[in-house]
């Protein structure tokens, strides 16, 4: 009944998640299979229309070293040979400079930055006090009654990152959770641990200068969690992050 | 005598226009009834003009080698997708049952908490994102100008 003192402190945590915005680099099987396809697709075509005209112009020159009778073909025929036109679009190709895949964050390991590691997901992690402690969390904070857990876990994410984030949670439900019993100092038969729920979002604007980072922040990958979170609470979190 | 003849004149007419009209309306319906013309899908018929020999290209034969590299290669292929499936697969897997248990325990906690939590959310479909590309967006690009024609042709039945 809801009205029973559980001994259970409940919160709400939030994991936020900056999608990947370039393609991961393809394995060793998959970039062979891809050189194979083309082979293949390559050996299953037809001439096309811009190869066909390389050709007869090539037989063209071929008959101009040979023989002097150019004068009756050049009559009527363009200027513009395939091959320039080849050479052209190549050129254009080369002047145009696309964005670096490796940024300059992933460059100088800025883990507060969003721009790093483009190919893989970001989650943010904040220093909170927890007890006597400070430990890296996703950011949680306690259930208040009459809220839903899913706003407790808004709640903490508008509480580090200020009112104009924009993010998508994934439904109702959480995700995970982590139980742990407070140590024997400060455990009593009301009291005895808490309860955190995870809840996922994506976040669906890529510029946080609006942001209020109140406290210690970071974002880091799912591989580099290891790093920050305690064993117990990682292999918890770990259960719902897809790499 | 002269008011006699006009009207028959005209009842001949009418009947006639009538009977006109049935002929008509039959042949609209056997039309109809015949099927509709089946719309070309252009896709799938290839133009005359890239069935011409000169289209054919001119490449070496493949080396027993070859053709063994290749069979090699798929069943690599294979193997790998099928690792990649089921590693995909048990991730879910794991997802499910981390919900499950997250869910049990809230359960246990309170019932409002668990009634809300189970209810489906409507904003969430349908969802939207934008696949990621190979490079990421290059800052200040002026892409160059230009109006896309549209000529597919259109059937109608």
């Amino acid at each position: 009944s809801a009205a029973a003192r559980r001994p259970w402190r409940l919160f709400g945590a939030m994991c936020l998640l900056r999608l990947p915005r370039i393609t991961q680099p393809l394995e060793k099987e998959e970039e062979e299979m891809v050189a194979l396809m083309e082979q293949i697709e390559l050996e299953k075509s037809c001439y096309s229309d811009h190869e066909i005209r390389k050709l007869e112009e090539e037989e063209q020159l071929k008959r101009k070293k040979e023989s002097l009778y150019d004068e009756d073909e050049a009559r009527g025929k363009t200027v513009i040979m395939a091959q320039d036109l080849e050479e052209k679009w190549e050129q254009k190709f080369l002047q145009f400079k696309a964005a670096p895949r490796v940024t300059d964050a992933d460059k100088s390991n800025d883990r507060k930055s969003l721009n790093r590691k483009l190919d893989s997901n970001l989650m943010l992690l904040v220093k909170q006090k927890i007890g006597n402690q400070e430990l890296w969390l996703l950011p949680q904070v306690e259930w208040q009654p009459g809220e839903t857990l899913r706003s407790t876990a808004e709640r903490a994410m508008a509480t580090f990152l200020g009112d104009h984030i924009q993010a998508k949670v994934l439904g109702n439900a959480p995700y995970g959770i982590y139980k742990y019993k407070f140590p024997r100092a400060i455990r009593t038969e009301n009291n005895m641990g808490a309860k955190v729920f995870f809840f996922k979002a994506f976040l669906q604007s890529s510029d946080l200068s609006q942001a209020d980072l109140k406290a210690d922040y970071l974002w880091v990958t799912k591989k580099e969690l290891g790093e920050y979170l305690k064993t117990e609470y990682l292999k918890k979190v770990n259960r719902f992050l897809l790499d | 005598p002269c008011r006699a003849q006009p009207k028959k004149k005209k009842k001949v007419d009418v009947k006639k226009e009538q009977a006109q009209k049935e002929r008509m309306k039959k042949k609209l319906k056997k039309l109809e009834k015949a099927a509709p013309e089946l719309i070309p899908i252009e896709d799938f018929i290839t133009p005359l003009k890239y069935s011409e020999s000169n289209r054919v290209r001119s490449l070496p034969t493949l080396s027993p080698e070859e053709t063994e590299r290749r069979v090699l290669l798929l069943k690599k292929w294979c193997l790998f997708k099928q690792k990649q499936d089921e590693a995909e697969k048990k991730a879910i897997k794991a997802l499910v049952e981390s919900q499950q248990e997250a869910l049990k325990e809230l359960r246990l906690e309170s019932e409002e908490l668990y009634e809300a939590a189970i209810r489906r959310d409507e904003g969430l479909f349908p969802f939207e994102r934008e696949g990621p590309s190979y490079t990421p967006p290059l800052p200040g690009y002026d892409p160059p100008e230009g109006k896309c024609i549209d000529i597919t042709k259109v059937y109608t039945q």
